[in-house]
Order: C-alpha cells, then sequence, then structure tokens
C-alpha cells in the first residue's frame, strides 16, 4: 500500500508547485493511473515515491512505513521502475540487462538464469533467441517488454511505469496492454501507472487520478469519473465521447439477452411470422444446416419488406451474415457493428456457438443504469 | 647523401626509439592518471560548477607551445627524463580530460536513470554504465594526446631527456641532413603505429550492443 501524505513539490528556482498538496492511498494489488495533460506533475510524482525526486514536503508511506527511513538505493531495489524511454543498458544482453536487480541482491548464477528465462518466457519473448541479443537487436515493442520483464525481475511487490507503452505504435500498445493486464490479473501488484491517454487510464486502471497543474482534480474507479465528471476540466479532458468511453467498461457477454430470440432453419422460412409471433420475439436468427448461425433478421425488417417470400427473407437475413460479435468484446465495439449493419441487434457468440442477442436499446438501458447510479 | 652517416644514425635508433617510447607510455599514463579521474570528478553533480574553470586552466596549458612548456620546466625539474616527461604530461591531459567529460555527458540519461531508479548504488552505475559506454570518447581522447606526446617528446632532446630527439638535434647541429631524416621518419612512425595501436583498442572497447549486425 501507498500513501501519500499532504506531498508538495516545487523545483529550485521556481514558485508554482509541480505537485501541490496531495494526498492519495494506492491500495495493495491495486493499479492506479495518473493521467493528465503533460506538465501536470504526475511523473514526479511517481518518482518521488523511489527518491528519484525529494518531496519538498508531506510524506510518502509505503506499507505503513516512511520512506526516507529505508536507504533510497534499498528502495529502489524493492521497487520496479519502467520508463517510457525504457532505458535498456546497451552494451549488455537482454539476459543481463533482466539479472541487473538479481544480481544487486547477490541472487546465484543459476538462480538468475532460471529466472530471466522465466521472465522472457512470461512477456512473451522466447528465452533461446532473445536470451543473449543487445538492446539495438530488437523492435521497439520488444524493448518495452524487455523493460517490463526486467522491472519484475526480482519480484517487487510495487511497480512504478512511466508511460511505458508510450514509445510504440498504436497495434503494439493495444497488445501489450492486454497482455499486461492479463499478467497483472495473476500477479496483482500494487501499480502506479502514468500517462496522458485517457483511453489507456480507463483501460489498464482499477483508479484514475486525474491531475490538472500539480492538483489532483477527481480520483476514482474509471466507471464513477466516466459517469461522473467533477467539473469541466476532468469533462474536457475525457472528450465528447464520455458516454461511448464508458462502454468500454463493459462486456457484450454481461447485457447479452439470452432467451428473447428465435432460430429459425432455411426450410422453415415461410413460417416466419408465425414462429416469431408465437414465440414472442423481435429478432430472428438464420441457421445452416450445420446450426451454424448464417443471418439474422428483424420484426422491423420483416415489416418493411412486407409480404414476400421465404427466398427474400433469406436474402434480408445472410446480407447481415457478419451480424454477429463474441461476448468477450465490448459494449462500444456493438455499438460500431450495430451502425455497420445498420440493425438494432447482433447476435452474440461464444466461440462459434450461439449464447444470445444484445439490441441497442440494450445498450441504453445499460449506460441509462450507470449514469444514474 | 652519405651512407656511412645514414647508417650511423640508424645505429642509434634502436636505443632511442626505447626510450622515447618509454617517455611516451610513462607520460601517458601519468596524464591518464589525472585526467582520467578529474574527468569523472568533474561531471559529479557536487563538482559539476568547478568543470569550467579546470579546463580552462588546462586550455592554457595547452596552448603553450611544446617548446615553452619544455624550457619552463627544466628550471623546476632540472635536466633529463624526468622534466621531460613532466612537460609531456602537461601536454597531455587536456585533449584525455576532455574527452572523458564528453564521452559522461554523452550517456544516455534515461539509461543513467533506469540503471538508479532499479536502486543501483552510484559507484556501480559509474563503473558499469557510465565508463564502458564513455570509453570510445575517453580512448579517442587518450589517442590524440599520445600522438601529441610522441610529437612533443622529441623537443626533450634539448633538455638533455634522449629519445628521437637526440637524433634530430644531432643533425641540426652538424647540417646532417640524413640524421634528421632517420630522427624524424621514425618520430613519424611511431606516432602513426600509436593512433593506429589506440584505434585499435577503441574499437575493441565499443560496447558491443553499438556495433548491430543482422
Amino acid at each position: 500500500m501507498i500513501e501519500l501524505r499532504d506531498v508538495t513539490k516545487i523545483y529550485p528556482g521556481q514558485t508554482v508547485p509541480a505537485v501541490k498538496d496531495l494526498t492519495l492511498k494506492i491500495e495493495e494489488g491495486e493499479t492506479c493511473v495518473f493521467v493528465g495533460p503533460s506538465g501536470c506533475g504526475k511523473s514526479t510524482i511517481l518518482r518521488m515515491i523511489n527518491r528519484m525526486i525529494e518531496q519538498t514536503s508531506g510524506t510518502i508511506l509505503i506499507n505503513n512505513k516512511d520512506i526516507r527511513e529505508t536507504d533510497p538505493d534499498r528502495l529502489r531495489m524493492g521497487i520496479g521502475y519502467v520508463i517510457q524511454q525504457i532505458g535498456l543498458l546497451p552494451h549488455r544482453t537482454i539476459a543481463e540487462n533482466i539479472a541487473i536487480v538479481p544480481r544487486l541482491y547477490g541472487w546465484d548464477k543459476e538462480r538468475i538464469r532460471k529466472r530471466v528465462d522465466e521472465l522472457l518466457e512470461l512477456v512473451g519473448l522466447d528465452p533461446d533467441e532473445t536470451r543473449a541479443k543487445y538492446p539495438a537487436q530488437l523492435s521497439g515493442g520488444q524493448m518495452q517488454r524487455v523493460g517490463v520483464a526486467r522491472a519484475m525481475a526480482a519480484d517487487p511487490p510495487i511497480m512504478l511505469m512511466d508511460e511505458p507503452f508510450g514509445a510504440v505504435d498504436p497495434i503494439v500498445r493495444g497488445h501489450l496492454q492486454d497482455e499486461f493486464l492479463k499478467l497483472q490479473r495473476e500477479m496483482k501488484k500494487t501499480i502506479c501507472f502514468v500517462t496522458h491517454d485517457i483511453n489507456e487510464a480507463i483501460k489498464m486502471g482499477d483508479k484514475i487520478a486525474i491531475f490538472e497543474k500539480g492538483q489532483l482534480v477527481q480520483h476514482g474507479t474509471p466507471q464513477e469519473i466516466l459517469s461522473n465528471p467533477k467539473n469541466e476540466f476532468v469533462r474536457t479532458f475525457i472528450g465528447y465521447d464520455r458516454v461511448v468511453k464508458m462502454l468500454t467498461l463493459f462486456q457484450v457477454r454481461s447485457i447479452t439477452k439470452k432467451n428473447s430470440y428465435s432460430i429459425i432453419r432455411e426450410n422453415e422460412l415461410a413460417n416466419i411470422r408465425q414462429k416469431m409471433d408465437d414465440e414472442q420475439s423481435t429478432v430472428c436468427i438464420l441457421m445452416n444446416e450445420s446450426t451454424r448461425p448464417c443471418g439474422l433478421i428483424t420484426r422491423d425488417d420483416l415489416e418493411k419488406a412486407g409480404e414476400v417470400g421465404p427466398e427474400k427473407i433469406k436474402e434480408i437475413a445472410c446480407s447481415r451474415k457478419d451480424a454477429f460479435i463474441d461476448g468477450d468484446l465490448l459494449l462500444n465495439d456493438a455499438l460500431s457493428l450495430m451502425l455497420e449493419w445498420n440493425c438494432d441487434c447482433l447476435g452474440v457468440l461464444d466461440g462459434a456457438e450461439l449464447i444470445g442477442v444484445i439490441s441497442l436499446n440494450d445498450i441504453r438501458e445499460c449506460v441509462r443504469r450507470k449514469e444514474g447510479a | 647523401m652519405n651512407m656511412a652517416r645514414f647508417l650511423d644514425a640508424l645505429s642509434r635508433v634502436p636505443e632511442e626509439l626505447t626510450i622515447h617510447i618509454i617517455m611516451v607510455l610513462i607520460s601517458l599514463a601519468v596524464a591518464i592518471a589525472i585526467s582520467l579521474p578529474l574527468g569523472v570528478l568533474l561531471t559529479r553533480p557536487r563538482f559539476r560548477k568547478l568543470g569550467a574553470l579546470v579546463m580552462n586552466i588546462l586550455n592554457i596549458f595547452q596552448a603553450f607551445p611544446g617548446m615553452a612548456i619544455i624550457a619552463l620546466t627544466m628550471p623546476v625539474l632540472g635536466m633529463g627524463l624526468k622534466p621531460a616527461i613532466g612537460a609531456l604530461v602537461v601536454q597531455a591531459l587536456l585533449p584525455i580530460a576532455r574527452n572523458t567529460i564528453a564521452g559522461l555527458y554523452g550517456v544516455d540519461p534515461n539509461t543513467k536513470e533506469a540503471a538508479q531508479g532499479m536502486g543501483m548504488p552510484e559507484r556501480k552505475v559509474l563503473f558499469e554504465v557510465e565508463l564502458p559506454l564513455a570509453m570510445p570518447v575517453i580512448l579517442a581522447g587518450i589517442r590524440t594526446s599520445a600522438v601529441y606526446v610522441v610529437s612533443v617528446g622529441t623537443l626533450a632532446a634539448y633538455i638533455g631527456g634522449g629519445g628521437l630527439g637526440d637524433i634530430i638535434v644531432a643533425g641540426l647541429n652538424m647540417l646532417w641532413a640524413e640524421f634528421i631524416i632517420v630522427g624524424a621518419g621514425f618520430g613519424a612512425l611511431l606516432a602513426i603505429a600509436f593512433d593506429r595501436g589506440l584505434s585499435y583498442l577503441e574499437r575493441k572497447f565499443t560496447p558491443p550492443g553499438f556495433i548491430v549486425t543482422e
């Protein structure tokens, strides 16, 4: 647990504090994301926690112990540190880079070797291929992975990450974020994560702390902040797509309706209206012979089409053969697909299996519920 | 051209060359022993402010003509090899100190920050990160000094320091061109040899990660 009490930092020669009267608590196993425009003091806070910078006044506690009581080098050895520029030692191999902190702890060679391989695998790099390479031989994304592996080498309970995925292209960044989230779910480390990207903050954070000019503006879960921005600054920082961003917090699975739809086969298409009336459903999924969903049609479509034969109905349904979404995806993805297929309803899949449907109305209701809360 | 004089000059080369090399090596060693720690010290936060002052003093030393330095050391250290070496050391200090400082400042601050942030003690950061990464630049400074010292070393003969300068001075006194050619020629060859040798070391000490072979 990290606790900051009335922490202020004024850099020498400056009158405006870089961080002002900050009081903040980061619980054990929690990822707290510091977010704000550049120059808002978020990196300064991070660097005060491992004493790379000394605070001007106030107290910082780690597990209820004042960090000024611990020798700075000792303190830093116990805290994983990842920076945007990574800072791998260019004259050392990847294995040697990862082994830095274990060597400081004086681990024996065999133990270090094992740990290095284990870590390389953990961050998705092939140990045999990577171990003996030099940093200059890796791509940006691979270097970031090594940076994370190096920070985790001695399994520190706390990690400080200063825009750790900032220097790679958006696609690689997305991968790295997903993988790190997966790791964190098992490791449960206490993490302070700095970013200027609100989307990254929403994705990575259990809690988000928004800063403006050295002051904490709002601190809360992503949902709290998205549904209840405290002031104009936070509102602007989040952007006009605030509600769509909130949709990224929920999986499609969470609001999927499991039994408000009909299933129909090709040879039953003539009776589709009768069947939907009987089952009181508004959407019907067309299955092929191997019981794979291959099309989707709503009651609105049927009414718009008027009295048409099964062939025409099949044509409409099959034109939406891709109007299906995996249950693990997020509500904003579902919304996008609905707009793409001009369709109020999507079938929800788990792998190849149909597990339900989701409609625009369901999303609307979900938002209304969360906004009201 | 007189072949006999030529051979006479050549016969003196082994002895004088040895003295010259010893003189250069000792001067360089002493200069490195002073300049390298000085350069390291001047890049530490506590002494950073002194940097400009010390470098200016060294610059003034460097601006002195080699002949003048040699002449000035004589009244203090007397005649012989010792004052010659003293004069050469003074001349060799600046390039090494300057390159040590430049090399250390040239190390990527992010690399230092990361090393320090992981809990590496200051000494370890210096010896395991900063110096190895600055080494090519430092060695380039030593190379500059070495070539310089080899050439200024020929002036040591004037205060009885010996070395290749003896052959040249003898040639000048007697107006024997053969002696001058042999002395100056071997001086030039020695300078080239030092330059090549040290540039080989420089390449060897370049951290392997800097050379990407794909």
